[in-house]
């Protein structure tokens, strides 16, 4: 739900991105607003620190890429943005709402993010149509007819429009995360949150998630991915942020974090993944 | 195999039939599939016939009667409650107590359902105290036997003070002692077929407004709440008809007309109709069970076991045929049952204009000699009743927590994630995404409960409760017909369990994913 309606809306599902659209470091985004604000987040699982003190801000349109070792806290901290998990300490204000204990807060910001998972999770007992719908019908109260126009459209552009009738078992690691994709798009909303989207996919399956997920970067969706395709990562992202033992290590341009990290832990990362 | 058109040529076709030729009878897997096919049917059906002809010689030499007569006989029992408690005939005493135990299990799988979900929920809550309250009160049930239990309730129920003739709590309204509890009773009354009639069609045009409601929501997106008009409308059809019910006493002529033609059809009509409708249900199924058998090309392959249904399912139905017309005794009895039938419907819609479809009635106690004791005016639950009633529901509840349990938490927790992430509430998710799937893992194990459930009602033979059991066994206590009244136990278990199993699998496969 945009308030604008005016303002070129970036998720019509039809107009397709061109895709020379400037991404990366080329776009200046300085002007931009804040929709993403972390401040000194922490969050524990009993003793052990999940997160220290994350602070980061991310703006309008910009492409956000985590990286880090397994268990550096990047899937804690997308997950803490729309509240799957719950910061003990510090703020986040996700386009200008506060997550706090707050039912309405927590609904409105889930209503505007939309999230894409490792695992798919795709709802076996409904149909690819039906996954998409279900929440377009429910949450925002559209008639059928439009929501499922509307899923169609989605299906199109993430390039599986003839899979509509069947169930999520049918279709391969790929088709899955493209519907999950579709899915977190037909609530329109401002921000993607990817989680390791392509790290459960065969090799085979990945490119085609990742070209989804370029096309949407030009379209001008914020997004904010962990991932561990670091040729994605240096096409598509504005910024990288390197995060280790739940703290933000370095963050900075593609270009400059791959030539010229700064930090220690960043360069012995870096070579043992290049 | 070598046909002309086979485009594998005739080289391996040739290979091949060198092969099978040189196979011996003894090593042949199709020859030996079929010789024991055969072998086992014989042996099987030798079995069953040598069993029966030893039984039946030996029954005959002990001179023990296997007549079904007691049926029609009359007998002299008194039954502790029921829709007859003084059964002129054996027949009407064991249906008596086939009604209690239907009564008894449809009201227990109901309460044991509605208490398992809560118990299931309570073990899963977010509430320490809510939880260890779940865990003791499943640990607790399942781990009694079911017998003890049942008398542990009736032994505390006993306690309640003996019946006076006033007493109360609430004195014409509520009466509770070592007699039962009793409360005023709703029953149908001499309307109430016609006033069903005026629901049923309240039912069509309720499942009418359901779909247009449906059809609305999906169009406009409004919140319709199609079910809530649906009960709605079935409600309002029901206080109408509550007055215009007797524009429907036509009804009884058309049934007695039915009943009329039934009674005059000769013998020959049933017979040729399910000789037709055997042979034909059969010569569907095996031409269906081809045509699927049938690649694209036109090549039939069956394997044996195929072979073997399809010469199966053609025997049945010749048997059929044979049955029926050998045994004319089987078609006059079915247009008999069905003119009873048709002519007990009338005799319902034959009534006085005026009729009311329910009556109620207040409990009342009746002082016979020195005892006061419920009448009949009331709707009473016998202690024998509250105490198995209590033990199968508590009992049953304790294991469908457990299923209930289970099958949430065998829904992923990415699942809820998921739904929680496109902005569903918490009541949305469960409704519609945990819930939905969380029920195909609930509802197998559930169904056995049930099943389980109604065959442990015959333990109320330890209580006295006059279900099934232990109404048989006064019965052949008086008529000496044992065998008869066993059979006709397992019988209507065999038939209950059925019904069950029935549904759930019907459920069952509606549910299932769709998976490649």
């Amino acid at each position: 739900m945009t308030e604008n309606p005016t303002e070129a809306n970036p998720l019509d599902p039809v107009a397709d991105a061109p895709a020379d659209a400037p991404t990366g470091a080329a776009r200046d985004l300085s002007g931009a607003r804040d929709v993403i604000v972390c401040e000194d987040v922490s969050k524990w699982y009993g003793d052990f620190q999940a997160l220290d003190r994350v602070s980061a801000t991310i703006r309008e349109q910009e492409v956000v890429v985590v990286l880090g070792p397994s268990g550096s806290g990047k899937s804690t901290w997308i997950r803490c943005i729309n509240r799957l998990e719950i910061h003990q300490e510090g703020r986040i204000v996700v386009d200008d709402v506060e997550l706090t204990n707050d039912l309405r807060n927590i609904e409105k910001v889930r209503s505007e993010v939309g999230m894409v998972f490792q695992q798919f999770n795709l709802f076996p007992h409904l149909t690819i149509l039906d996954n998409v719908t279900l929440a377009p019908i429910w949450v925002r109260k559209k008639p059928r007819a439009e929501a499922e126009e509307q899923a169609m459209a989605l299906l199109e552009r993430v390039g599986i429009p003839e899979q509509a009738a069947k169930y999520p078992g049918q279709l391969s690691g790929g088709q899955q995360q493209r519907v999950a994709i579709a899915r977190a798009l037909a609530m329109e909303p401002r921000i993607m949150l990817f989680d390791e989207p392509t790290s459960a996919l065969d090799p085979e399956m990945i490119k085609e998630v990742l070209d989804v997920m370029k096309t949407l970067a030009h379209s001008g969706m914020t997004m904010m991915v962990v991932t561990h395709e670091m040729g994605f990562a240096k096409e598509v992202a504005d910024r990288l942020i390197f995060m280790e033992g739940g703290q933000i290590v370095e963050q900075n341009t593609p270009e400059a974090f791959f030539s010229n990290p700064t930090e220690e832990r960043t360069k012995l990362f870096l070579s043992q993944i290049l | 195999m070598t046909s002309p058109t086979d485009t594998s040529g005739t080289q391996p076709s040739d290979t091949h039939a060198a092969v099978s030729a040189r196979v011996p009878l003894w090593r042949d897997v199709v020859v030996l599939k079929w010789v024991t096919q055969v072998f086992l049917l014989v042996v099987v059906l030798g079995a069953m016939w040598f069993l029966a002809s030893q039984a039946g010689d030996n029954l005959r030499a002990r001179n023990i009667n296997t007549e079904f007569d007691f049926i029609e006989r009359p007998v002299d029992i008194q039954l502790g409650e029921g829709i007859d408690t003084h059964p002129d005939t054996g027949g009407r005493a064991l249906w008596t107590g086939m009604v209690n135990t239907l009564r008894l299990s449809l009201a227990g799988i109901i309460f044991a359902t509605a208490l398992g979900v809560v118990v299931g929920l309570a073990r899963l809550s977010d509430n320490w105290l809510v939880r260890q309250l779940g865990s003791l009160w499943v640990e607790t049930l399942r781990n009694i036997p079911l017998l003890v239990q049942m008398v542990f309730y009736f032994s505390i129920l006993t306690t309640l003070p003996r019946v006076g003739l006033d007493t109360g709590p609430i004195n014409g309204w509520l009466h509770i002692s070592n007699k039962g509890i009793s409360m005023p009773r709703v029953f149908i009354a001499d309307g109430f077929y016609q006033w069903l009639v005026v629901v049923l069609i309240g039912a069509a045009v309720g499942r009418y407004v359901h779909r247009r409601r449906s059809r609305i929501h999906d169009e406009t997106g409004a919140d319709t709440s199609p079910v809530l008009w649906a009960l709605g409308t079935v409600a309002a059809f029901g206080v109408v008809g509550l007055f215009v019910h007797p524009a429907f006493s036509w009804l009884g002529g058309v049934f007695g007309a039915v009943a009329g033609v039934l009674d005059a059809l000769p013998l020959v009509v049933p017979q040729i109709l399910l000789c037709g409708v055997a042979l034909g249900v059969t010569a569907t199924w095996i031409l269906r069970f081809l045509a699927a058998h049938r690649s694209a090309r036109g090549h039939l392959s069956l394997t044996d076991d195929d072979w073997f249904r399809v010469l199966f399912a053609a025997a049945a139905s010749l048997a059929v045929v044979y049955l029926m017309v050998r045994w004319t005794g089987l078609s006059s009895w079915i247009l008999n049952s069905g003119r009873d039938l048709f002519e007990v419907i009338e005799a319902k819609f034959d009534v006085d204009g005026a009729a009311r479809p329910f009556d109620a009635m207040r409990p009342d106690i009746v002082q016979k000699g020195k005892f006061p004791n419920y009448g009949t005016n009331g709707l009473t639950m016998t202690l024998g009743f509250a105490a198995v009633f209590f033990a199968v529901v508590f009992y049953t509840s304790a294991f469908i927590g457990e299923n209930v349990r289970g099958g949430i938490l065998a829904v992923p927790k990415g699942q809820t994630e998921a739904a929680l992430a496109v902005g569903l509430t918490r009541g949305q998710v469960l409704r519609r995404v945990v819930l939905p799937q969380a029920f195909r893992v609930i509802l197998p194990p559930t169904g056995n409960q049930y099943l389980n459930l109604t065959k442990n009602t015959s333990l109320a033979v330890a209580v006295g409760f006059s279900e099934i059991v232990q109404v048989g066994t006064t019965v052949f206590n008086q008529t000496g017909r044992t065998l008869p009244v066993v059979a006709i136990w397992m019988l209507f278990y065999l038939s209950c369990s059925l019904t069950i199993s029935v549904i759930v699998n019907w459920f069952n496969v509606r549910m299932k994913l769709v998976e490649r």
